[in-house]
């Protein structure tokens, strides 16, 4: 007799015994269990468990928040390139894609949850709405893409092996599959505007001159900076997940042409946004900052924020990898598209990083301080735990459902 | 104020959009049940879930092709490349037989089968008799239940014929026809239903017949072969049969470690 787990299992796939599996859980719900602590304590307590104050009111979360929903922008992106632009090698990571992008988009949320705090309140943000926040439009588009994404990781539950024997829910399954192109589009136009949205967050700042930035008409550059780098991201993370889950499950996942493709796509949009960020740059250091009344360099001499950041986002994380990816030649190769998508994640990641604690950490007014932040302890707790969450949901996911439909030929 | 409407009714719209999918979904999934549908749209989403060696055309068995994938979850009706080599095979003569014997399993040649290893005979009356063929019974020989359709229900092709449990495997075995159970039988009796076809007789243009028998069954054998063969198993090590060599009667009780729910979903045609 099969025991229950092997029954969930995909048919035609071979997964990690039981034992090994819960083995592998463990750690991870442990840490999961911890970061419900923390953030059960912020909650109740309030925020003066966090080291955030009224002058460093963004801190790890918001950074959190920011890299996993460019990260998970990969779900969008991948929806909109299969979907509505029909690039059927696409197919093989979608259901992937879906779940990732669905884990960062409720990790965000729950981060958020616990980061605006008075959650018996979350409500008032859709009833009393503050049309004029960038804020609003974040929280409206993400609410809504995170049901979209919802939606679309049903029909992937309902193809379980247990749940397909119902044929109801295949019908089901069949019917909301036929709609996934308006499901697709309607995702592609939220994911523009909150992408977007959050980096016109920072990109309104009049009192940060660090962030501000001028743009066209209402949106500043970071709003149509955000898009982009999200859009290259994307698939970058999807390219390096599916060769992690590849490696510790020790099965060929997708065909070889589907991380080339995934790795040229992501170099094709990273180069276009390393070169407008690089105008971005000059245009703020030579015009917005100065007419702020603030050299640039300024902003870079305090320590550890030097000029390196910069560098290291435009060249290092931003330009090598481009390269990279759009060479044919080192796309044949594994490791190089590997290291490449590690390069992009790190790109999103340092960008979002900077905009977030380096802008709250520089002095503006002559009184002013520089001012230093390290995340208390319940603040990385529910760091941990988002990330956690992320690790047991996907796990969860892979081990009981298709996430990749090709591995069933590849095996 | 205009900017409110227009934040606010954009905001709106997405809802009401995301709504609608979801309640037209419902309703589509509703009529599809009520239309009697459900079954032949399970398997319309089973069938590209197959793996690509469950998903052979027809016509790499007879070898017409060396390789090629259906893409049309196994109905020749409108396909045009089946069309244009039936009418080529049409003006070959063929020798009549009786039946094929494959590793010593007897198929007989006067009735049609289905990819999910249920035959359909159609008899002097109209009505079609449905049973399991040599290797689909061998597999699920001596089951723990059988679940036949109740006389009046109507099945469809490719959806449930009837159900079979056998050492954890839960088999639907797929109908070969569109029509009204009239009869039911058992295992003992050699056929399971009796059926009243829709339009008065059987389409048999997706069922395999005649040539096709044997080297589909060879295929099929193969492919039980690697199913049994233990994880990791390198392919072109797998067991192999002995010469003169005839499958047991019940094939499940030779294997007592295999999960027999993946070989049954294997060879039936199940995701």
């Amino acid at each position: 007799m099969l025991s229950i787990d092997t029954q969930l299992m995909p048919r035609t796939a071979q997964r990690a015994t039981t034992r090994r599996f819960l083995l592998w859980l463990l750690p991870w719900s442990a840490l999961l269990i911890f970061g419900l602590y923390g953030a059960g304590l912020c909650l109740v307590e309030g925020l003066n468990q966090t080291n955030m104050d009224n002058r460093f009111a963004f801190g790890l979360w918001i950074f959190l928040d920011l890299t996993v929903i460019a990260l998970g922008a990969g779900a969008f992106f991948t929806g909109f390139l299969l979907y509505i632009l029909k690039k059927s090698e696409l197919k093989a990571v979608i259901n992937s894609a879906v779940v990732i992008g669905f884990v960062c988009y409720s990790g965000a949320v729950a981060a958020l949850l616990v980061d605006v705090g008075q959650p018996l309140r979350f409500w008032f943000t859709f009833w009393h709405p503050n049309v004029h926040s960038m804020l609003t439009e974040v929280t409206f588009c993400i609410t809504c893409y995170l049901t979209v994404l919802f939606i679309e990781y049903v029909p992937i539950i309902l193809k379980n092996r247990k749940l397909r024997q119902i044929p109801s829910f295949l019908v089901f399954e069949f019917e909301l599959h036929k709609l996934m192109p308006v499901l697709a589009g309607v995702g592609t136009f939220l994911s523009f505007f909150h992408q977007g949205s959050l980096g016109g967050l920072y990109g309104v700042l009049r009192g940060r001159p660090f962030a501000f930035r001028e743009g066209l008409a209402i949106w500043p550059s970071t709003f149509f900076l955000f898009i982009l780098s999200a859009a290259a991201a994307g698939p970058a993370f999807i390219l390096l997940t599916t060769w992690v889950v590849s490696k510790i499950s020790g099965k060929q996942l997708v065909r070889p042409e589907v991380p080339r493709l995934l790795g040229r796509i992501s170099g094709i949009l990273l180069l276009p946004y390393v070169l407008l960020k690089s105008i971005d740059t000059l245009v703020w250091i030579n015009s917005t900052s100065p007419a702020r009344g603030f050299a640039a360099q300024q902003f870079y001499a305090w320590k550890p924020f030097g000029a390196w950041l910069l560098f290291a986002e435009i060249a290092v994380f931003g330009l090598f990898p481009a390269l990279i990816l759009l060479r044919r030649s080192l796309r044949q190769r594994t490791g190089w598209l590997v290291f490449a998508s590690i390069l992009v994640c790190l790109e999103i990641a340092l960008n979002r990083f900077v905009l977030t604690i380096q802008t709250l950490a520089l002095p503006t007014l002559p009184f002013d301080q520089f001012l230093s932040y390290f995340p208390s302890w319940q603040e990385t707790a529910t760091f941990l735990g988002v990330v956690a969450y992320g690790v047991v949901t996907y796990s969860l996911s892979f081990r009981y459902l298709t996430l990749f439909p090709q591995e069933k030929d590849l095996s | 104020m205009i900017g409110h409407f227009i934040f606010l009714g954009l905001f709106y719209a997405v809802l009401a959009v995301i709504g609608v999918t979801i309640l037209l979904s419902l309703h589509r999934s509703f009529s599809d049940v009520r239309a009697r549908r459900a079954e032949a749209i399970a398997w319309q989403s089973t069938f590209p879930d197959l793996p690509a060696r469950e998903r052979v055309c027809r016509h790499q068995f007879t070898g017409e092709f060396p390789d090629r994938i259906c893409d049309r979850a196994f109905d020749c009706r409108e396909c045009q490349t089946h069309a244009a080599l039936i009418a080529k095979r049409a003006s070959e003569s063929t020798p009549a037989a009786e039946k094929a014997v494959v590793f010593g399993l007897d198929f007989p040649l006067d009735r049609f089968y289905h990819r999910g290893h249920a035959w359909a005979h159609p008899e002097p009356d109209g009505t079609v008799t449905v049973g399991l063929d040599a290797l689909g019974e061998r597999l699920v020989a001596d089951p723990e239940t059988i679940e036949l359709p109740a006389v009046g229900t109507h099945i469809q092709t490719n959806g449930a014929a009837w159900r079979v449990r056998k050492r954890g495997a839960n088999v639907r075995i797929l109908s070969p026809l569109d029509g009204e159970v009239i009869e039911t039988g058992a295992p003992e009796n050699g056929w399971y239903l009796k059926v009243k076809p829709d339009g008065g007789q059987l389409d048999a243009r997706p069922l395999l017949r005649g040539a096709e028998i044997r080297p589909w069954i060879t295929r099929e054998i193969e492919r039980l072969q690697a199913s049994l063969a233990p994880d990791g198993q390198i392919p072109g090590q797998l067991p192999t049969m002995a010469d003169g060599g005839v499958p047991m009667d019940d094939i499940a009780a030779g294997y007592p470690g295999v999960d027999w729910d993946a070989v049954c979903s294997e060879i039936f045609l199940q995701a």
